[in-house]
């Protein structure tokens, strides 16, 4: 029997995997990756509290799923951005270590 | 009813003919003047000071005649003649006050019953001129003039001097280049003493006694380009006018503490209802009601330390010996009818407050009167400057001014003696210092130069017989020689002091008028007497200066003669006390009769005799090198002489107290400021700038740091939130 509670447990799974791609990852494109996940882990908890929402008004609406589609728009287009600065950094300074492109310091 | 209703116009005159004159007259004197001397003299000026520095400057102008005079740099540069707007300047302001003095006269001929064209005042007065200021909740300050009959009697003593005074420096100014602001000046000078009188309640008499105060600071420093003389002892006339200014300061300082109690206590600044007994809002009721009286005392005397500052009683009389630096007509309106009168008269308005309160407030009056009064005489017997014992001598009488509202306790004499003495002393000081002005023109002409020093005088009685005979009048008067007005005044004070068993006062008095008779004539001979000269030594002797002096035009000698006309019939208005109290018809009329039969009066008139006898013996029977002699070779007399001639070292008191303590204190403040005040400001700015330059480095630049930031941070957040959730209920 699938429960609402095995979807936020698969998110909360998926939201620590993407954070420590986020943090601990040097390479900006493996950073990268890492946010997106994060992003699905949140898409999975809003599929999941859609589907076994049992509040009438907001169930008859698909507000979760509506968000989760939102999300991947923005998720897609925020993937290209981020692609194209990284292109942008490594022709610029032949690296995309995260650790190395910290010019906006005191 | 309706020439009582118009009377604001006198006040209002003079403001208009200082307007019309600044705006007006002067612009067209300043737009016509020769344009070659508008550009030469403040650049020949400029030029001399740059050559000259440090040395006795010398500035060529034109003189009186247009010929080249080497002047030495004590006056504003001189024009040969004056342009038609300067003449009208001065036309406009004498015209304008001589209609508001013939009107005060209608005034005080009606309301003295002389003539009969308008029903009498009524005896609390009458409010000519009212605006509300300012409403706010129950208290309103408005600006209110009201009239009285004494009111109307120094209405007509400031128009009549002031008039006079402006008739007179037609001559005296004539070469003055600044001859329309001078006019301006004096016409401000006269709506301000008017605002005094008119005033009818504490805020408008404040407007008034600082319109004063700058309206003398104006004409004290009116020549400004002159230097100060420190041979003469002689401070520059813009150093006098700023101690004039600060010393009455320093006055006004109590007297706004005192008013301030009164509104306190009261509510309301108008007199009539602080005096009015039955008003709930009176102030003799609101001090009853708050069982306080000693309070009433106490803000009373603070009031009266604004007239001890305007008055130039002791402790703040310096700065009326320097305002000598002052052109002479200007000290002649100070001394007699404006500035010093507003202290007494400001004492008699509120007089009915002097006589509620305890009697520590009119004793603190009477004996700071006395006690000035022989200061002031004192310090006169030796000055050498014509100017300065007149100066003296006005301290000194202003002393017995008080003196007489001092000792003439609660309403049984009222106002009446310290008012009267006001009243006849207007005529023969302003006379003296007119004719005082008259022999300072009349040896600038001769010497080419700011003559004061008697002791360069001598004889000039030859030279100037109409000024001479009238100072004569005017010395006899303030001497309170027998049937000159200022004998019936004086004597009235001194014997009222005895009549109220204030017997310190009463000798204080006496002893003073013997003073007071003995420079006098002192003046009076070294000016115009010494030995050899007609009448026993009265009438010429040898001159002392140079050159050969002239009696002065009719503008100056015309004031004169009528002044002294004033300074004998003055003394024959017996009816003064009933009319400047009409609220007190039971005040005891003046008595000739009586005045005669008195022994009192006998005794006054034979101090005043002795100390015109010593004075006419010592100065007529001998040289003033002779007498100089004297004092030097004996040491008590030349301790004196320095003693008296110093002004008792109150000058150097004052100096010594600002230059040590005032100074001092200002020190330690300007150190408190710099190190406490700016140390904590410059503390503050320093511990934030350290706090950014070490705090800094957080910001490493790496997105990965401030990642964990922002995790770490909502981690620590969502642990608070759900301990709270869960723990507390």
């Amino acid at each position: 029997m699938l429960t609402l509670n095995h979807f936020l447990v698969l998110g909360a799974l998926l939201f620590c995997i993407g954070l420590y791609g986020a943090l601990a990852k040097r390479n900006a494109i493996a950073v990268l990756m890492g946010i997106e996940v994060m992003l699905n882990a949140v898409n999975v908890t809003m599929v999941g509290f859609s589907f076994f929402n049992t509040v009438k008004p907001y169930s008859t609406y698909l507000t979760g799923q509506i968000f989760a589609i939102f999300i991947i728009t923005v998720a897609a287009a925020e993937a290209a951005v981020a692609l194209a600065m990284i292109i942008s950094i490594y022709r610029k300074r032949s690296t995309v270590d995260v650790g190395e492109i910290n010019l906006m310091k005191w | 009813m309706a020439w009582y209703q118009f009377s604001w116009l006198i006040l209002f005159g003079p403001l208009f003919a200082f307007v019309a004159i600044i705006f007006g007259t002067r612009m067209w004197d300043l737009a016509t003047r020769p344009r070659e001397e508008a550009e030469a003299t403040p650049a020949d000026a400029a030029h001399a000071h740059d050559e000259a520095e440090g040395e006795t400057q010398l500035i060529v102008t034109h003189g009186p005649h247009g010929e080249e005079v080497v002047l030495e740099d004590d006056e504003d540069p001189k024009v040969p003649r004056l342009t038609m707007g300067a003449r009208a300047s001065g036309y406009l302001g004498i015209v304008v006050v001589a209609l508001a003095c013939i009107y005060s006269w209608i005034l005080l001929l009606n309301t003295s019953g002389v003539i009969n064209i308008a029903p009498p005042l009524d005896p609390r007065g009458l409010t000519v001129f009212s605006y509300d200021w300012l409403n706010q909740g129950t208290a309103s300050y408005s600006i209110a003039f009201h009239i009285d009959n004494l009111a109307i009697a120094m209405t007509v003593v400031v128009t009549t001097v002031s008039l006079l005074v402006q008739f007179y420096s037609q001559g005296y100014m004539e070469n003055s280049a600044g001859y329309a602001r001078f006019f301006s000046y004096l016409s401000l000078f006269t709506f301000s003493m008017l605002d005094i009188v008119f005033a009818q309640n504490f805020l408008v008499i404040f407007v008034g006694w600082e319109l004063v105060g700058l309206s003398s600071y104006l004409l004290i420093g009116f020549w400004i380009n002159k230097r100060a003389k420190p041979a003469e002892d002689r401070p520059a006339p813009a150093t006098a006018a700023i101690q004039a200014f600060i010393t009455n300061r320093i006055g006004d300082v109590g007297f706004i503490i005192g008013i301030m109690i009164l509104f306190a206590q009261t509510g309301t600044f108008d007199f009539g209802t602080l005096a009015d007994k039955a008003n709930p809002h009176g102030v003799v009721q609101a001090f009853v009601n708050s069982g306080n009286t000693g309070l009433l005392t106490a803000a009373m005397i603070l009031v009266f330390c604004g007239a001890i500052g305007k008055s130039a009683q002791l402790p703040l009389t310096v700065w009326l010996p320097t305002a000598m630096e002052g052109p002479t007509p200007v000290s002649a309106l100070i001394h007699a009818a404006t500035m010093v009168a507003a202290g007494v008269y400001m004492v008699a308005r509120t007089y009915p407050l002097f006589a509620a309160a305890g009697p520590e407030a009119l004793g603190v009056v009477g004996w700071v009167g006395g006690i000035t009064a022989l200061y002031a005489a004192l310090t006169a017997l030796t000055q050498t400057d014509f100017k300065r014992v007149l100066a003296f001598s006005t301290i000194s009488q202003l002393g017995y001014m008080f003196v007489g509202l001092g000792v003439a306790r609660g309403t049984e004499f009222g106002v009446g003696p310290g008012m009267y003495h006001l009243f006849t002393h207007a005529f023969f000081k302003a006379l003296l210092f007119l004719g005082a002005g008259s022999v300072i023109h009349s040896l600038h002409h001769a010497m080419h130069a700011e003559v004061q020093d008697m002791r360069k005088m001598g004889g000039l009685a030859k030279y100037m017989p109409i000024t001479a005979i009238t100072w004569l009048v005017a010395t006899l008067s303030i001497s309170g020689f027998p049937f000159f007005a200022g004998f019936y005044s004086k004597d009235n004070i001194i014997a009222l002091a005895f009549d109220q068993q204030d017997y310190g006062l009463y000798i204080i008095t006496l002893g003073t008028a013997g003073l007071t008779a003995f420079y006098m004539l002192r003046a009076y001979i070294l000016a115009f007497g010494g030995k050899g000269g007609g009448f026993g030594g009265l009438w010429g002797g040898p001159y002392r200066g140079e050159g050969e002096p002239h009696e002065s035009p009719r503008t100056i000698t015309i004031p004169l003669v009528l002044l002294a006309i004033a300074s004998i019939i003055a003394g024959y208005w017996t009816g003064f006390f009933n009319y400047v109290q009409p609220i007190n018809p039971s005040a005891p009329n003046l008595n000739l009769g009586e005045v005669f039969t008195n022994p009192l009066t006998w005794v006054g008139v034979l101090v005043s005799l002795v100390g015109l006898g010593w004075a006419y013996v010592l100065y007529t029977r001998f040289e003033l090198a002779t007498i100089h002699n004297v004092v030097e070779n004996n040491a008590l007399l030349r301790f004196l002489h320095r003693l008296t001639l110093r002004k008792f070292y109150i000058d150097d008191l004052y100096d010594l107290l600002i230059r040590y303590v005032v100074l001092g204190i200002s020190h330690i403040e300007a150190a408190f400021d710099a190190y406490v005040v700016d140390g904590i400001v410059n503390g503050v700015a320093q511990a934030v700038t350290g706090l950014g330059r070490s705090v800094r480095h957080v910001e490493t630049g790496k997105v990965q740091a401030y990642m964990v930031g922002f995790f770490g941070g909502l981690a620590v957040l969502a642990i608070v939130v759900f301990a709270l959730v869960t723990f507390v209920k």
